[in-house]
């Protein structure tokens, strides 16, 4: 059993994520938290610090804090300066970031980042020769160097919520593993997407492991472990995990990861196979976990801390007891373990014997001594039959896909549970009738969302009316990639906007793909040029699918992400690494353009907020000083009307300031639904053309290009 | 004060067992580790090397052996060896065992075994000789049993029956279910005085065929146990323990009884099933055990004032169904064995278990339990082999078109119990097997609590009331969880049915549904207090029905009441309003019932429920009501306490995080109002008790507005479009106006 080496009450509030720990002056490790009002604090207990500057010395002397002045988003320290040994440390807020040096107490470089900071990783990235710091923001990430140089950008799907380095591809480079609200990781080889992996929620931590190995944590309670596009293992919890990391517990030379949850709990897992090694309890949610050589004495130690300041530090098992961290006994577990097994085949032995005996004791005239509805039985030969189909709707019910599940008998279906993930409000749907609604036959509404293989394990309950036990049936169906589109053979208006790209592949490989990954009542089949036309059941209009001999594919529709969906399903299945392609989306354009002419206007309007607020404060300050001078020299009218005006000022401020962060919270929007484009015209390329359209409009965007822009996405360069 | 240090040592599994299964013999006045005397059954356990290994130079004297009775109907005694059980005798399986009990002559030592099994009383010699078949022809099967030197006492679910050398001597008829029956120490006082718990919150004193009297106890008693086990120094103290948590101490005298103490249950442990006095701390006093349905071991050892005091405890996952101190593996060693639902006999002992004699030892000691692990491996392999064939021939039936697949009934243990502090209900599942998934269905309008402990992951799907599903919800369980815990909220006036589907981990795949009752006025609570002085509305139905009809009627409406209809012409049953401690009396007979409430919304739903019910049968019934004015104040000032306190509670709350924020720019904070310093000194009790009643304030502000509807339904008029100015009335609380917008508003 492992105790904690050393435990302190930091009696500061630890913002849950906000952790980290630097070496500030280059040798004594600091444990460095966001906490409440906009402030860091810095709990160094190895040498005594100066006051001044941001830094103000807290109660505790061991605790200094600085004031950021806007509440922190994200904190992390790390080396930034390859010929210097101490680490800086980096803030994040909503819209600025602030890179720090703790020694010196000054500030390194500050920067503006409207698409404000989530996650912040400091770090080698690829080839890139200096460290930098990466921040994820609104769909993107933005790398600086020591000099605060814009050296990295690119932008991703969605919200960025978590970042991590990992070797993922061996080749002795690190790349960028991203977490976004998406659902989606996606592996960064410096601006080039290499790997996409969905999970089931937002992505909220990840962390690097040993090799190729790294562990994730989602905001729905789930922790696993990948090892490069294979999930090794992960378990879900109905608490949240705040926080993970990778840190070897059990000294058997492989990090473990360790997670920390809402609930106050750490645990420590195995990398291959998510069994726990280690367990302790906080009386309050955690906030983070770090590890550092606090004591200084060469080993590094792990460091959990709470949200209420709570700081626990364990060593690792060293010696024999290496491998058996926990309290219980292991081999009493190991019996109680096979004992329970032995218990559950004894049981399902028994209920074949008694299944027999009822066999034996039916009779055609009854059951005997035997209800038969009462006690569930049914017929052996009942069966589960399910189909899927895509149903256009009706006037009462949107367009869906159906699941109908149908016993074979007159068994009747009491109740169904579908569990598959990211298609239903929880990880199940459960589809119950009520008793006078009983049949035989159930048909279940379907609505994906997203356009992603989904497997489905389907539960049912067979069996009588007056039943109290129903024979559960387990199957599993997958739904196709691209469910949510209906073959049409009708005259569909053409729609306006076109993908157009060339493949080297025969078209029956294309039509197997077509047969895969769409729903289809029978095999598509054709000789020569193909034409497919769907009808989207989202009401995003349709889809047509063209391919001549010659491999041209023209692939028309209106939905631009839906186009992306389906050539990057596409050059997956196919093996394509490069494609190009020329777009054509005029009403996306359009919009597009809109939005950047809303940017510059709020843009504007910021610039204009912010000088009037300097003014404000200005008056204010003439304002405190009349209406004192007046108290001191007894006028109270005087005084009294001063207050006045000051309490009007005031609230004019206050209204300037909520305006203010109407027009940010705007602006932000915009920026994203930029960036979101940026990422959609990429997505129809793959490969170096993909990355190629990302970094020349970045680039058309930094020059105010909005022609050359255009021109890229339509045309995938400049 | 000494640590106690526990550790748990698991000896074997039986099968599922119900209340006070297991035992443990006194120790033999003679070494009897005579080993031929031994049948075979367990022999195979022998097989191994280091069971076999020579053991005669070291006795077994001092040790206690084990009896445990289960539903496949088998008994079995065994002793611990060197950490393996050694059984003594094994019976064969017949009829469920309800009970197990030691008796012996009145004064000797009580070694001989009884169990009940359906109507049969079996007696065992701690060899295994059976020296009674006793079939006491009773109609209903025996639920509980006691005995005392020749006196049998059983019960059935109502009945309680007094045999002496197995002649029928008295007999008496319960108003409520029987949960358990002692007697008091008949050494100690020359007659017999039989103390039944029955389950509407009462303990019933007899003497012979009549009642002495009857003491309430705080919630249903589920177990009886003497204190000190003979009851103390006048052998008149009984300990109970209840299905809601709590423990209390009893003394019975003659003429009257008198509370001693009461553990209450602030940490909402669950309910106590099993009770013994053993002197597990070594302070030569006897502590107090318990054991609880939620898997929860407590030993209580007693302070100066001999109020019990919490010395140690331990979770296991299951429920324990028995408990006793004793010693078993070791001499020397006091240990707690402990029976669970699913039959694991464990002992929570004092031996320690990393042996630190000599390093030799120690190998040994891991050899055996490889060897062990081994024997499980090779036996669990042979199994599943066997598995394998049937599971197939179990698949081949499935082609044919007239085989019929029938999966046996598996017990579930299920409790749905209203617990008082927060006006819930917890519903506790636990099953045999690890269980897979819970579906529940509910339809009416319930909302599901978090239950810290329950570690399954719930996932809520989307809704149709159209269907009939107010709630759908699965909790899909981690390995190996075999009780969950589910915390329900529910509406009073609002009724209908939970149904929970609990799926087990085993193959053929089945699963099991399980209805729940919500009942309209669920949150009502019987108590055998009643308030004459309060305002009561008075609400009174005549018509033509039977008693035994208003009985189901009322029954339907109000929980905690016997299926059976209480005997005699007329029934009054009282209740108190867990929420709001109103109260509610219900006196009926043939043609008429008179239900009287301090609560106008209680009546309300009781004229809505009883007179649909009535239309259901075609029945006509006359209502007539007599509505007192001063009982709206009344349970408004009532309220009043309660919403006051969670108003302030909620504006403490909320400042909470504002004031640490204060103390985090400024390092003093002498300068806050002394109100404030108390807030942020309380901030962590503050927040805690925050959390601790979710919802309340909504609760509290639902009840107002039903009791506002109700009040003018009664004269006529519909006020549902006043609600929000009611609210707003709320919103700026301050009794006098409440009371006042209750009195004007019309």
């Amino acid at each position: 059993m492992l105790v904690p080496v050393f435990t302190l009450k930091l009696n500061q509030k630890i913002n849950p994520r906000m952790v980290t720990i630097g070496h500030f002056d280059g040798v004594h490790p600091c444990l460095t938290c966001g906490t409440t009002a906009g402030k860091v604090f810095i709990h160094n207990p190895h040498s005594r610090s100066q006051r001044g500057g941001r830094i103000e010395i807290g109660a505790d002397q061991d605790i200094t804090l600085l004031n950021i002045n806007q509440s922190v988003s994200a904190v992390n320290a790390g080396q930034l300066d390859p010929n210097k040994q101490n680490d800086v440390l980096v803030v994040g807020t909503q819209t600025n970031l602030l890179v720090y040096d703790v020694d010196n107490n000054s500030d390194l470089f500050y920067k503006d980042t409207p698409d404000g900071t989530n996650a912040i990783l400091i770090g080698t990235l690829g080839t890139i020769e200096n460290p930098m710091v990466v921040i994820g923001g609104n769909c993107s990430l933005q790398g600086y160097d020591m000099e605060g140089n814009d050296t990295f950008w690119t932008v991703t799907g969605d919200n960025v919520c978590s970042l991590a380095l990992t070797d993922f591809d061996d080749d002795g480079y690190y790349e960028l593993i991203v977490g976004s609200e998406d659902f989606d990781i996606r592996v960064f080889r410096e601006d080039e997407i290499i790997s996409e992996m969905t999970e089931t929620e937002t992505i909220t931590s990840l962390c690097s492991m040993i090799d190729s190995k790294f562990g994730y944590g989602l905001a729905n309670g789930t922790v696993g472990v990948y090892d490069r596009q294979t999930r090794l293992w992960r378990i879900k919890s109905k608490n949240h995990a705040v926080t993970i990391k990778a840190y070897d517990l059990n000294g058997d030379g492989v990090p473990e990861l360790l997670t920390g949850w809402s609930n106050g709990k750490v645990d420590a897992r195995s990398d291959r196979t998510g069994e726990v090694v280690f367990k302790d309890t906080f009386s309050q949610a955690v906030a983070g976990i770090v590890c550092g050589d606090y004591h200084m004495d060469g080993t590094d130690v792990l460091i959990c801390c709470s949200i209420d300041g709570e700081v626990r530090g364990y060593k690792p098992a060293t010696g024999e007891a290496k491998g058996t961290l926990m309290d219980t006994n292991i081999e009493q577990e190991t019996v109680r373990d096979l004992s329970q097994r032995k218990q559950n085949l004894l049981l399902e032995l028994r209920n074949y014997e008694e299944n027999q005996k009822a066999a034996k004791l039916s009779r055609p005239s009854g059951m005997g001594e035997l209800d038969q509805h009462q006690m569930g039985i049914i017929p052996a030969n009942t069966q589960l039959q399910t189909s899927l189909s895509v149903n256009t709707g009706s006037e009462k019910e949107k367009p869906h896909v159906e699941l109908a599940i149908a016993t074979t008998n007159d068994t009747l279906i009491k109740a169904v549970l579908i569990f598959a993930e990211g298609i239903f409000d929880g990880e199940t749907h459960v589809v119950h009738p009520t008793v006078n609604n009983l049949s035989n036959s159930i048909k279940i509404p379907i609505f994906p969302p997203k356009n992603v293989p989904i497997d489905l394990h389907i539960k049912a309950f067979v069996g009588y009316k007056t039943s109290s036990q129903f024979h559960v049936f387990e199957l599993t169906r997958q739904l196709p990639r691209f469910s949510m589109y209906s073959l049409t053979t009708d005259n569909i208006p053409e729609p306006k906007s076109s993908v157009t790209f060339t493949i080297n592949e025969r078209i029956n490989r294309v039509v197997l793909w077509i047969n895969q990954n769409f729903l289809l009542q029978d095999d598509y089949a054709t000789s020569g040029s193909l034409e497919v036309k769907f009808l989207s059941l989202r009401s995003t209009g349709s889809l047509i699918f063209r391919m001549e001999s010659s491999g041209q594919v023209v692939l028309k529709m209106d939905d631009m992400d839906t186009a992306g969906d389906v050539i990057q399903a596409l050059c997956l299945a196919l093996n394509i690494e490069d494609l190009p392609s020329t777009a054509d989306f005029p009403d996306d354009m359009e919009h597009l353009h809109e939005i950047l002419v809303k940017v510059d206007e709020f843009n504007s309007a910021r610039q204009r907020l912010t000088a009037e607020m300097a003014d404000h404060s200005n008056l204010i300050r003439s304002l405190v000083v009349r209406a004192e001078d007046a108290r001191l020299m007894g006028d109270m009218h005087n005084m009294r009307s001063g207050y006045m005006e000051l309490y009007n000022l005031n609230r004019d401020l206050i209204n300037g300031y909520k305006i203010r962060c109407n027009n940010h919270e705007e602006l932000l929007s915009c920026l994203r639904t930029v960036n979101q484009m940026i990422q959609k015209a990429g997505r129809l390329r793959a490969g170096k053309y993909k990355t190629k359209v990302v970094n020349d409009c970045r680039a058309a965007i930094k020059n105010n290009n909005i022609n050359t822009l255009f021109k890229i996405i339509k045309s995938g360069m400049a | 004060m000494m640590e106690l240090n526990l550790s748990r040592v698991d000896y074997l599994q039986s099968g599922i067992t119900s209340q006070k299964n297991m035992k443990l013999l006194p120790m033999g006045k003679k070494d009897q580790s005579n080993k031929s005397a031994y049948p075979t059954e367990d022999m195979e356990l022998l097989d191994c090397d280091f069971a076999k290994a020579p053991n005669k130079a070291k006795s077994n004297k001092g040790t206690q052996n084990i009896a445990v009775g289960d539903h496949n109907g088998v008994v079995q005694v065994f002793g611990i060896k060197k950490g393996e059980p050694v059984s003594v005798f094994k019976t064969l399986p017949s009829q469920k065992i309800m009970r197990l009990e030691l008796g012996g002559p009145s004064g000797g030592t009580k070694d001989r075994i009884f169990v009940s099994a359906g109507s049969v009383v079996k007696g065992f010699s701690k060899k295994g000789k059976q020296f009674l078949d006793f079939n006491t022809n009773l109609t209903e099967p025996i639920q509980a049993m006691f005995v005392e030197g020749p006196n049998l006492f059983l019960c059935g679910n109502y009945v309680y029956n007094h045999y002496a050398d197995c002649q029928d001597k008295n007999y008496f008829l319960s108003a409520d279910k029987i949960n358990d029956v002692i007697t008091l120490p008949v050494d100690k006082s020359d007659c017999i005085t039989p103390v039944l718990a029955c389950h509407d919150r009462v303990l019933r004193v007899l003497k012979d065929s009549e009642l002495l009297y009857e003491v309430e106890v705080p919630g249903p008693p589920q177990v009886l146990c003497l204190y000190g086990n003979d009851g103390g120094e006048e052998g008149d103290e009984v300990l109970y323990g209840t299905t809601d948590g709590k423990v209390g101490l009893l003394q019975l005298s003659r003429t009257s009884p008198a509370h001693r103490w009461e553990l209450l249950n602030d940490k909402r442990s669950g309910g106590v099933l099993s009770l013994d006095n053993y002197d597990i701390t070594g302070d030569g006093v006897l502590d107090l055990l318990v054991g609880r349905d939620d898997g929860l071991v407590e030993v209580y050892g007693y302070d100066e004032t001999d109020e019990p005091v919490l010395r140690y405890s331990h979770q296991c996952s299951e429920s324990i169904t028995s408990i006793q101190g004793g010693v078993v593996a070791t001499p020397g060693y006091d240990e707690v064995v402990c029976c669970t639902y699913a039959g694991w006999i464990l002992s929570l002992t004092t031996e320690p278990q990393h042996k630190s004699t000599g390093p030799g030892q120690e190998i040994q000691v891991d050899a055996m339990v490889y060897s062990k692990i081994q024997l499980l491996k090779n036996e669990i392999e042979e199994l599943q082999k066997q598995v394998m064939t049937e599971r197939e021939k179990y698949h081949i039936t499935a082609q044919s078109d007239k085989a019929i697949s029938a999966v046996p009934h598996f017990n579930i243990n299920d409790k749905f119990l209203l617990n008082r502090e927060d006006a819930s209900y917890t519903l506790s599942l636990e099953v045999q097997m690890a269980i897979d998934n819970v579906l529940l269905q509910s339809d009416v309008p319930i909302d599901l609590l978090d239950v810290e402990k329950n570690s399954a992951v719930v996932s809520y799907s989307a809704i149709n009331p159209e269907e009939g599903n107010f709630l759908l919800a699965t909790y899909r369980c981690q390995a190996n969880t075999t009780r969950l815990e589910l915390k329900i909220r529910s509406i009073e006036g609002q009724y209908g049915t939970l149904q929970v589907y609990v799926t087990p981990r085993i193959e053929p795949k089945t699963c099991q549904l399980r209805q729940y009752k919500i009942k309209p006025l669920s949150l009502h609570q019987r108590t055998h207090t009643f308030d004459e002085n309060r305002p009561y509305n008075i609400l009174k139905l005549t018509g033509n029905f039977s008693m035994a009809e208003m009985h189901s009627w009322v029954s339907f409406c109000l929980p905690e009441l016997p299926d059976r209809t209480p005997p005699g012409d007329s029934a009054t049953f009282h209740f108190i309003s867990t929420f709001l401690d109103t109260m509610l009396e219900c006196t009926y007979r043939r043609g008429e019932a008179i239900f009287r409430s301090d609560n106008i919304s209680t009546v309300s739903i009781l004229k809505d429920v009883l007179t649909k019910e009535a239309t259901k049968k075609q029945m006509r019934l006359d209502i007539t009501y007599d509505i007192n004015d001063y009982s709206v104040p009344h349970t408004l000032n009532l309220i009043h306490p309660k919403l006051e306190e969670q108003l302030l509670l909620a504006k403490k709350v909320q400042l909470i995080d504002g004031l640490k924020e204060l103390q985090v720019h400024e390092n003093d904070v002498n300068y806050l109002s002394p109100e404030y310093q108390q807030i942020l000194a309380d901030a962590d009790k503050l927040k805690a008790e925050y959390k601790k009643q979710p919802c309340h304030l909504e609760r509290l502000y639902g009840m107002i507005t039903d009791l506002y509807i109700d009040k003018f339904k009664f004269k006529g008029q519909n006020v549902k479009s006043k609600v929000p100015t009611l609210l707003e009335v709320l919103d700026n609380y301050d009794l006098p106006n409440l009371i006042d917008f209750f009195e004007s508003s019309a």
